[in-house]
């Protein structure tokens, strides 16, 4: 079993993924853009988040055009899992892998703070027993803001897509917990086949209790637990 | 098919036409007409070579290969009733229009639009116009434009090797049954003005009009001094392209926000929406043509914008170097 993550040129997260799949004892490599060929060695992808390419024009768009991005999409039909964290997440979006798209933070500030979020139930294994809890886990983003048409949302709502929203401690998804102007709190979608999981929070950086939460970490372990059966 | 005052169009296999030159000459919109031994075949071969080389830059021509001496295969095309002329040097009616004396240098080069109808003597024609009466559209002026001062670079350049000076020259624009804009009709001794650098020597359709005789013999001059050329002129076309992405204006935008805060806070309380978007100027290596203006389109709905909440617009011309 084996587990890439993605590193593009600006990227600056696959450390810390490395070191979250390391002390889980799981063989993981780096990927570089020109390794797209390698892609079929991997059993799932880690979209690790930064500021690809500069984030030039949008957010992980030139990133979404290299032939690494491209290859995905066998990867995804052949339901491997692929998780986008962040600037991974901002990725799947401008490559249609998940629909929406992430747009600059309602209040043009950058935004690196401490959140909860809620999780949903999801068709997605990679969500397993995270129904309905609240995690704590931090975000860094400046286009984090969630945006899609209003019949998307309903359909996104409708097939159970949404895999997080911003709440308080409380478990309310309220506008005061919204960090960003995100269309009905969305923290986070899963595609219909539910091997596809795009979210702004950093699970990499709440899994460990010197890091001071170890709510992402589950995340990790599920998809672990997933490719061993 | 039409016969117009110099040439019969005829249907052809595969959505082509031939088009078939004649020996008659007309000038002040047909009010003036003779026949002249020799002309149909002088104008065939000078366009087909002239739409050669043209073609050799990548200008895109309705031009396919020459069937017999005045004859040429060319795409069918529905003609754009709007001409284009392009003038490097003041002559003809521009001077006779604004009272200005001939001779006198235009740059850059000005382009005018004429509306294409013998009845009304081929009236001048604002752009505003001619888009207004859906004679051409406003993406077909943007190319057609473009293209004509590609054409005029490369002419400009040709004609100088020879010793001669394009003082001006008319176009006519066809849409193919595909859907792209290409130079159509004849470029010939009939649609420019040619001046021998040194003696100033009229080598154009100007001798017909004014009487000046030996019509032909120059038209075939001229001809063969470009047949003569070992080589053509070193240009390096390029197409210059801007593409604005505006948020659609259902979408929120936070910068704009910030921005019209500021010019209130600045006292500027007659502003109340501001909008940021992008600019991206784009180089193209390619003379400018429908197939580039397709590509620039790819791009922007593929890397530029992002359709769910941006629109684009995209303007594209060409600007003479030197
Ligand atoms: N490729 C083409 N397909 C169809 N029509 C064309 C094409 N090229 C030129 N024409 C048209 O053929 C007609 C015949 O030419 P010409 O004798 O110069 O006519 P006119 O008297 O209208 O100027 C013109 O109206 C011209 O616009
Ligand atoms: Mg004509």
């Amino acid at each position: 079993m084996k587990i890439g993550i993605t590193k593009f040129p600006g990227t600056n997260n696959e450390q810390d993924v490395t070191r979250v799949l390391n002390c889980l004892n799981v063989e993981n490599e780096l990927l570089y853009p020109r390794d797209y060929r390698k892609l079929k060695d991997f059993d799932a992808l880690i979209l690790a988040g930064g500021f690809s390419y500069g984030d030039y024009l949008r957010a992980g768009v030139v990133a979404a055009r290299t032939s690494l991005i491209d290859e995905l999409h066998d990867f995804i039909i052949s339901e491997k899992f692929v998780l986008g964290i962040c600037n991974g997440f901002q990725m799947l979006c401008e490559a249609n892998y998940l629909p929406g798209v992430l747009t600059t933070n309602t209040s043009t500030r950058f935004i690196s703070k401490w959140v909860n979020i809620k999780v949903n139930k999801t068709n997605s294994p990679l969500l397993k027993g995270l129904e309905s809890k609240v995690l704590r886990i931090p975000i860094a983003h400046y286009e984090g803001n969630y945006y899609n048409t209003e019949a998307s949302i309903k359909q996104l709502k409708d097939n159970s897509q949404i895999a997080f929203q911003y709440c308080n401690e409380k478990k309310v998804v309220e506008s005061m917990s919204n960090p960003n102007g995100s269309i009905a709190n969305i923290a986070g979608i899963v595609n219909d086949k539910g091997n596809v999981l795009g979210m702004m929070p950093h699970p990499e950086r709440s899994s460990f209790h010197y890091l001071g939460s170890i709510d992402g970490r589950s995340i990790f372990e599920n998809l672990i637990e997933e490719l061993k059966c | 098919m039409y016969s117009g005052k110099a040439k019969d169009v005829k249907i052809y296999e595969n959505n082509k036409v031939k088009l078939i030159f004649r020996d008659s000459i007309s000038a002040f919109d047909g009010e003036k007409k003779d026949i002249i031994q020799g002309k149909g075949e002088a104008n065939c071969r000078m366009s087909a070579k002239l739409f050669e080389i043209l073609n050799e830059y990548g200008i895109r021509t309705h031009y396919h290969s020459m069937l017999d001496n005045n004859t040429l295969i060319c795409d069918k095309v529905e003609i754009i009733p709007v001409e284009v002329v392009c003038r490097n040097v003041t002559a003809g009616s521009f001077c006779r229009r604004y009272g200005v004396t001939q001779g006198l240098e235009l740059l850059p080069p000005v382009i005018e639009f004429f509306y294409k109808d013998d009845e009304l003597y081929d009236p001048l024609v604002t752009q505003e116009v001619a888009i207004q009466l859906e004679w051409m559209t406003k993406k077909e002026v943007m190319l057609m434009k473009a293209v004509t001062r590609a054409v005029n670079t490369i002419l400009v350049e040709l004609f100088d090797m020879i010793s001669l000076q394009l003082v001006d020259f008319k176009l006519e624009f066809g849409r193919t049954h595909d859907g792209r804009i290409i130079v159509a009709d004849e470029i010939s001794g009939d649609s420019m003005r040619l001046w021998d650098k040194e003696t100033g020597e009229v080598k154009d359709k100007d001798r017909y009009r004014k009487d000046m005789g030996d019509v032909i013999q120059h038209y075939n001059d001229v001809y063969d001094k470009l047949s003569k050329l070992s080589k053509l002129p070193e240009l390096s076309l390029s197409t210059k392209a801007q593409v604005i992405v505006k948020l659609k204006k259902t979408v929120l935008d936070p910068a704009g926000e910030v921005t019209l805060r500021s010019l209130n806070r600045m006292n500027y309380q007659e502003i109340d929406n501001v909008r940021l978007g992008k600019h991206v100027f784009v180089n193209c290596l390619t003379a400018p043509s429908s197939e580039l203006l397709k590509n620039l389109n790819d791009m922007s709905e593929k890397l530029f914008s992002n359709p769910l909440i941006e629109d684009y617009s995209i303007d594209l011309w060409f600007e003479e170097e030197r």
